[in-house]
Order: C-alpha cells, then sequence, then structure tokens
C-alpha cells in the first residue's frame, strides 16, 4: 500500500518538475522583450480602460507613450495634468498642461419645456428610436432620453433625472473621456473646457430648425435670432443654421450673451450668485417683448 | 390548394383584410397640399418650381438628382406657395412644395377618359423613357424608381417578369381591390413591362386569400390574350409579398446575398406599379395617384375606406374625411402592421409609396415585457432568409461586427417573422435592423476603400 502511495507521489512530482522545467525553457526562449516603463506607466494610469485616450486600453496607451518620441498627442483625459506629470516623470519627457474637460448635454428640453406629442413604446435605446423617427417630441435634435449615455459611461457620471428626462452629468466624477459623446446618436453631449472653478457658459440646444418651429417644439430652444453673438464682446459665438455655439477658447465668461438671450438657451453653471442689482431686470422684460 | 409558396420561414398571422369588400372611393382634393421631395429610394428630387408659379396638374415639380432618383409632378392645380423643409410622418425635416388648390386643370396631352387602350407600344426606349417622365416608383412598399428596374445592364438577362400581386401584409386590401376593380389596366402594365425586357414570361402571383381578385385577374388575362402571361396562385404565408421570397415561391430560385433579383433572370413588380406603368405609357399620365386603405383592428367595417388619394395630401385631412380618427386607436401607422411605419405627425402627407392608414387599438399594439431568450429557436424556423436572429441579436448586444457580418445581418429584410413568434418579446427586429445598418456601413467603406 505504502509503496503504491509513493510511487504514486514520485511520479507526479517528477512531472510536474519536468513539465516545469519545459516551461521555464520555453519562457527563456520566446521571451517577448517589453520595455519596463510600460509597466511602469501603466500602473501610474488610472486603468479604467475606457478608451477616452484614443487606444484600446491603458496598456494601448502605456506602449504608445513610451513610443512616442514626445507625449504631444497622448494625453490620458481621465487622470488629467496630475497621472501625465507622472507618466511624463517616467518617461522623461515634458508633458504639456491640458485644461480639464467636462461632458455638457446641449439639449434643455425637459418635460417642461417641450412636450411629448407621441409616447414611444419601443426598446429603450437611442440608437434604436433615432433610426426609427424624430422622436417623442416636436424637435428632431434634442435629447431622445433613452439613456444611451448613461450605459456608455464607465464611471457613473451620467445619470437620467426622472423629472426633467435629461442626462445630467455629475462634473466630480466626468473625466472627459468622451464615451458619451460617441454614445448619442445625436451628438447632444460635447466636451468643453471645465473653466476656472468649473464656471461655464454654453448654449444648451442643439436645434437647427427655423425659429418659428423651434418655439413650437420647445420652450428652450435656440431660435437663431443672433442677438448673442452680437452682444458677445470676444467673438466667441456664432449662429450658424438657426443655431448660436460659444467657442470656449474664447469665451471670456462675461456672462453678457446670457443676459441677452431672450429664451434662456443660454445656460450659465456655476456662477457665484450675485446679489440682484436695483436696475436690472431688463433680460426679464425683453424675455416678455420676444414671447409676445 | 395551391402548392407555390417559399420553401423556409414564414408566418401565418390573421390576415384582418377587413375592407376587401370596400369599393375604391375618389378622395376629395383638400385646400392645400404639400408634395414631398423625398418619396422614392435613392437621392431625393429638387424642386423645379418657386414660390407664386402656377401649376396644373401633372406639371412636373421635382427633378430627379441622381441615377437613382425619380420625377415629381403635381398632383393638383394652383399656386406654389411656398418651397422648404416640413416634417415627414418620422417627425424629421424634409423639402416639400406647398401648393395652394385651385380647381382642376390637367397638363395639355394627358388622357383622361376611361377608354383602356389596349395597343401595345414596341419603342423599348420610349416606353423606357416614358416611365421616366412619369416618375413611376415602385408601389409595393420600397419605392425604387421603376425605370431603373426595367432597365438592366445588358450583360444580365430577364426571362421572367413577376407581378406580385401577394399583397401579404394583414390589413392592406388596396391592391386586392385594384386587382378587382382594375384587372385589365394592370394586365396591359404588366404586357408593357413584359415588351420592355424582351418578351419574357410573365406571372402574376395572387396569394389564396384573394379568390375574387385571382378570378378577375384570370379573366382579364384570358380576355386581353396576351402571349406567355398567367396567373398563378399562390399559398397564403407571410412574407410572400418579399421580392426574395416571391422569386423562391414561383421560380424556385435563390437570390444571393448582396445581389439583386435580375442575377437570377427575375424582374418583380408590384400590381400598383403595373397600374401606374400602364397609366403613364397608354394614358401619359404621371404617378400622381395612388390607392391607400383606412382601416383599423377595431374599426368598423363601415368607416373602413379603400380611397383613391392624390400624393401630397395630409393625414389628418385623410383622417377627417374617413370619420375621424376612432377613439381606440393607440397607435396610427401607414403601411401594414408588420413593416409599416408609425405615424408620429398626423400633418405629414402623403408620398407615392402610401398605401394605408391602420388604427391599432392598445391591445393588439402595447410592447409586451422583454423576457430572457430561452434559445427555443421559433425565430430562426420563422425566418424566410434562414437566418437566426437570436444569435445575431447576441453578437449585436456584444458589439462585435465581425460576429454580426458572419451571421449574416446584412442580409435580413426586416419583415418582423422573428419578433412576431418570439414568446419572450425580444425587440429583435430593432436590435438586427441596426446590426444591419453597421455591417451595411463597414461592407460599403470596404468597397470604398477597395476601388
Amino acid at each position: 500500500m505504502t509503496g503504491i502511495f509513493l510511487w504514486t507521489v514520485g511520479i507526479l512530482a517528477g512531472l510536474g518538475f519536468i513539465l516545469a522545467l519545459v516551461l521555464f525553457l520555453i519562457a527563456k526562449k520566446f521571451k517577448v522583450e517589453e520595455d519596463p516603463r510600460i509597466d511602469l506607466v501603466e500602473k501610474a494610469l488610472p486603468g479604467a480602460n475606457c478608451g477616452g485616450c484614443g487606444f484600446a486600453g491603458c496598456h494601448a496607451f502605456a506602449d504608445a507613450a513610451v513610443k512616442a518620441p514626445n507625449l504631444d498627442n497622448n494625453f490620458c483625459p481621465v487622470g488629467g495634468n496630475e497621472v501625465m506629470k507622472k507618466v511624463a516623470e517616467i518617461l522623461g519627457y515634458e508633458v504639456k498642461q491640458q485644461t480639464p474637460k467636462v461632458a455638457v448635454l446641449k439639449c434643455n428640453g425637459s418635460c417642461e419645456n417641450r412636450p411629448r406629442t407621441n409616447e414611444y413604446d419601443g426598446v429603450k435605446s437611442c440608437r434604436v428610436k433615432a433610426t426609427l423617427y424624430a422622436g417623442d417630441t416636436l424637435c428632431p435634435y434634442g435629447c431622445l432620453g433613452c439613456g444611451d449615455c448613461v450605459a456608455a459611461c464607465n464611471f457613473g457620471a451620467i445619470a437620467i433625472n426622472p423629472e426633467t428626462l435629461l442626462p445630467e452629468v455629475d462634473e466630480s466624477k466626468c473625466t472627459a473621456c468622451g464615451a458619451c459623446t460617441r454614445a448619442c446618436p445625436r451628438g447632444l453631449l460635447e466636451l468643453r473646457n471645465k473653466g476656472p472653478r468649473s464656471m461655464r457658459v454654453y448654449v444648451a440646444c442643439s436645434n437647427k430648425d427655423k425659429g418659428m418651429f423651434t418655439r413650437k417644439a420647445c420652450k428652450a430652444g435656440c431660435i437663431g435670432c443672433g442677438k448673442c453673438a452680437k452682444v458677445c464682446p470676444h467673438g466667441a459665438i456664432t449662429v450658424e443654421n438657426n443655431l448660436a455655439y460659444i467657442d470656449y477658447t474664447k469665451c471670456k465668461l462675461c456672462k453678457k450673451c446670457v443676459a441677452e438671450c431672450p429664451i434662456g438657451a443660454i445656460h450659465a453653471v456655476n456662477f457665484p450668485v450675485l446679489k440682484p442689482k436695483p436696475e436690472a431686470p431688463a433680460p426679464e422684460a425683453k424675455k416678455e417683448a420676444a414671447n409676445e | 390548394m395551391s402548392k407555390y409558396t417559399f420553401p423556409i420561414g414564414g408566418i401565418h398571422p390573421n390576415d384582418a383584410k377587413f375592407s376587401k369588400g370596400c369599393a375604391i372611393e375618389v378622395l376629395p382634393i383638400p385646400p392645400v397640399v404639400y408634395v414631398s421631395m423625398a418619396q422614392h429610394l435613392g437621392a431625393p428630387a429638387v424642386p423645379c418650381v418657386a414660390a407664386g408659379d402656377k401649376v396644373k396638374v401633372g406639371t412636373v415639380i421635382g427633378e430627379p438628382a441622381g441615377f437613382i432618383s425619380a420625377y415629381i409632378h403635381s398632383p393638383v392645380s394652383g399656386t406654389v406657395k411656398s418651397v422648404g423643409p416640413r416634417k415627414d410622418l418620422a417627425g424629421n425635416n424634409v423639402t416639400h412644395v406647398e401648393i395652394t388648390v385651385e380647381g382642376d386643370e390637367w397638363e395639355d396631352g394627358i388622357d383622361l377618359t376611361p377608354d383602356i387602350v389596349k395597343e401595345i407600344p414596341s419603342d423599348r426606349a420610349a416606353v423606357l423613357d416614358k416611365i421616366k417622365k412619369c416618375g413611376v416608383v415602385g408601389l409595393g412598399g420600397a419605392t425604387f424608381p421603376a425605370h431603373v428596374k426595367l432597365n438592366p445592364s445588358p450583360d444580365t438577362k430577364a426571362d421572367c417578369i413577376l407581378i406580385n400581386g401577394a399583397e401579404c401584409e394583414p390589413y392592406l386590401t388596396s391592391d386586392h381591390r385594384i386587382m378587382i376593380e382594375r384587372p385589365e389596366e394592370i394586365v396591359i402594365g404588366a404586357a408593357i413591362m413584359q415588351m420592355v425586357l424582351g418578351g419574357c414570361r410573365c406571372v402574376i402571383a395572387i396569394e389564396d386569400n384573394k379568390p375574387e381578385a385571382i378570378a378577375s385577374m384570370k379573366g382579364a388575362v384570358a380576355k386581353l390574350g396576351y402571349r406567355n402571361m398567367e396567373v398563378l396562385t399562390l399559398k397564403k404565408k407571410y412574407p410572400q409579398g418579399g421580392e426574395k421570397q416571391l422569386i423562391d415561391a414561383v421560380l424556385r430560385r435563390q437570390v444571393g446575398s448582396g445581389a439583386l433579383p435580375i442575377s437570377v433572370g427575375a424582374v418583380v413588380q408590384n400590381v400598383a406599379t403595373a397600374l401606374a406603368v400602364y397609366e403613364a405609357v397608354q394614358k401619359n399620365r404621371p404617378l400622381i395617384t395612388n390607392t391607400m386603405t383606412i382601416t383599423g383592428d377595431k374599426l368598423p367595417v363601415s368607416e373602413q375606406h379603400n380611397y383613391l388619394f392624390r400624393i401630397g395630401v395630409p393625414f389628418s385631412f385623410i383622417a377627417e374625411q374617413a370619420g375621424g380618427v376612432p377613439e381606440y386607436a393607440a397607435k396610427i401607422v401607414s403601411g401594414g402592421p408588420m413593416m409599416g411605419k408609425a405615424i408620429a405627425n398626423m400633418d405629414a402627407t402623403t408620398v407615392k409609396g402610401t398605401s394605408s392608414l391602420l388604427y391599432l387599438s392598445k391591445e393588439s399594439t402595447k410592447r409586451k415585457e422583454e423576457g430572457l431568450c430561452i434559445r427555443c429557436a421559433r425565430c430562426a424556423e420563422s425566418c424566410p432568409m434562414g437566418l437566426e436572429p437570436f444569435l445575431i441579436n447576441r453578437v449585436y448586444k456584444a458589439g462585435d461586427l465581425a460576429g454580426m457580418e458572419k451571421a449574416s445581418a446584412q442580409d435580413c429584410i426586416e419583415c418582423g417573422c422573428c419578433q412576431y413568434s418570439c414568446p419572450a418579446n425580444i425587440p429583435l427586429v430593432d436590435n438586427i435592423r441596426m446590426a444591419k445598418g453597421q455591417v451595411m456601413a463597414e461592407i460599403k467603406k470596404r468597397r470604398s476603400n477597395g476601388k
């Protein structure tokens, strides 16, 4: 009995040793030489494999960063400047500081602003809905509300607000990887500069219809009147196809356009609340005038 | 019982042809019509009139913008009020020509007499030109320009033209009615197309749930006595009216993946197209009217209609003429219940290919909750293209483009059989349509790279 036991243990141990030796030799022979810095860089990266940098994942990015002559074309939007500084240290490169960005929804068609004209009963996917028809409102450009962006976000930064049925971006979680901008079939999400102390001004609308049709579809839609472009002292605003766009690289956050917009389609977020000046009801009056 | 049908897949929904007894009525003309410039497959037409222009019935108002495109004619006489974007039935902006109706004056040269012209012209090029100039498109659903289909490239040869009277979609009866009421005109139209294709065999295929139409068409064929033409009875099965299914059913030939019917020597045209060809060639009358069915699952038959309408009439006007939108209607569909499009905008207007206004109740249209796939393979059994819908659905969800192509998502005809037969209510067609779009884009990209 003991003999069988010993034989078994002996044979298995011997087999294990021989196979281990084979594996060891093969590993030696076919070893892929990889720059050790790739591993170091990968460790410094956030490891979300989101693809926001344009590469398949963090390893692919690290590989590209190590092989590139400089870091001009490689930037990890998720890690931001801090992570890139570490990467640059490892590789001995210089890194250009990039302004942090955040995803912004260019639609304000909440249930209140944009009445529903029909009920959608199909697959809960924006992509499917967009191929079927213009959506359950009269605006063929606005948010479809099925949450493809929510599903695309790897960081849990987007959630649909049950009251407005619009997605909301949580700035503290958004890493500007851009997955949502690619997921939205209508291209409503845009990566914009986060701005100083997160202050931003943007047009929360994407409707390219003529003003008359936009007004019918949505109370908060840009009618392309061009008042904002005229009032902007920095030439940051262009109106094309009945839609205003604010170039965030030129915008100086003066908020003149916000006051001028008769619709309230231009949103200024995270600005400190100022005490109301006594002689400042002008925008209100204009709003009413436009409504009449 | 006929033995002719396509061999694989297919379903047998209740055909619900309630309105088959309703004779065709002529729909009055509304005070204003809006004529869409995107009424056919291919490039939208370019409007060639401007606000203020006077037009008569049959005046060209849109010119083709490419090889696969078609002429569009004014369906009414009056003044052009505007040319600009307007929302179509899906709510998307499409260029429309708005015409204020004044009287009913027709262009010169259009034969308005009811006499039937039996003489078949023999000048092939002239006939094709007439079909093109009259803006005839396929009225079976896809609205493919007829002159393109009837003029196959010289290295291919058609040996059979199939006149499609299957009307396999439930509810629709417009083709049924024209086969009963205007059989001779259809047969002459078919004979003209037969001549254009070089005197090949002509088969008029009708499903066996339309015995009156079969009798009427057989009578017309016997009376007119054209050579090489027959009426064939098909066993009722959806989607028999699909081009590839019909060819398989009648000729037992299979059209390959990505190939056109002409590759197996067949051309398929709808009965309504044959009628339009007749009117274009014999009467010089452009395609400005078509027949549509007003029906619904709970609509009393007395309120159902088959209308001869002018294109460009708003759906809201038609609904009003037919007695208003019934209260039970939860979903309004243009086209059949299987492949038609839901109307999101009742102010949208009819186009050449409009075949119905269908009021469906909540019970028959509300989607049921999606369950899990239990691999019962009913979808695969019902697929007339021999695909595996559950597999395409799965690879689509995984985002596996190569897998979608391997599973032949591009060959889906979007007939809806899989979704109809799925016991778990999985939205198979919706997902497969998305997969098909992705694969087609990829194939197109590869082709343009290869060139």
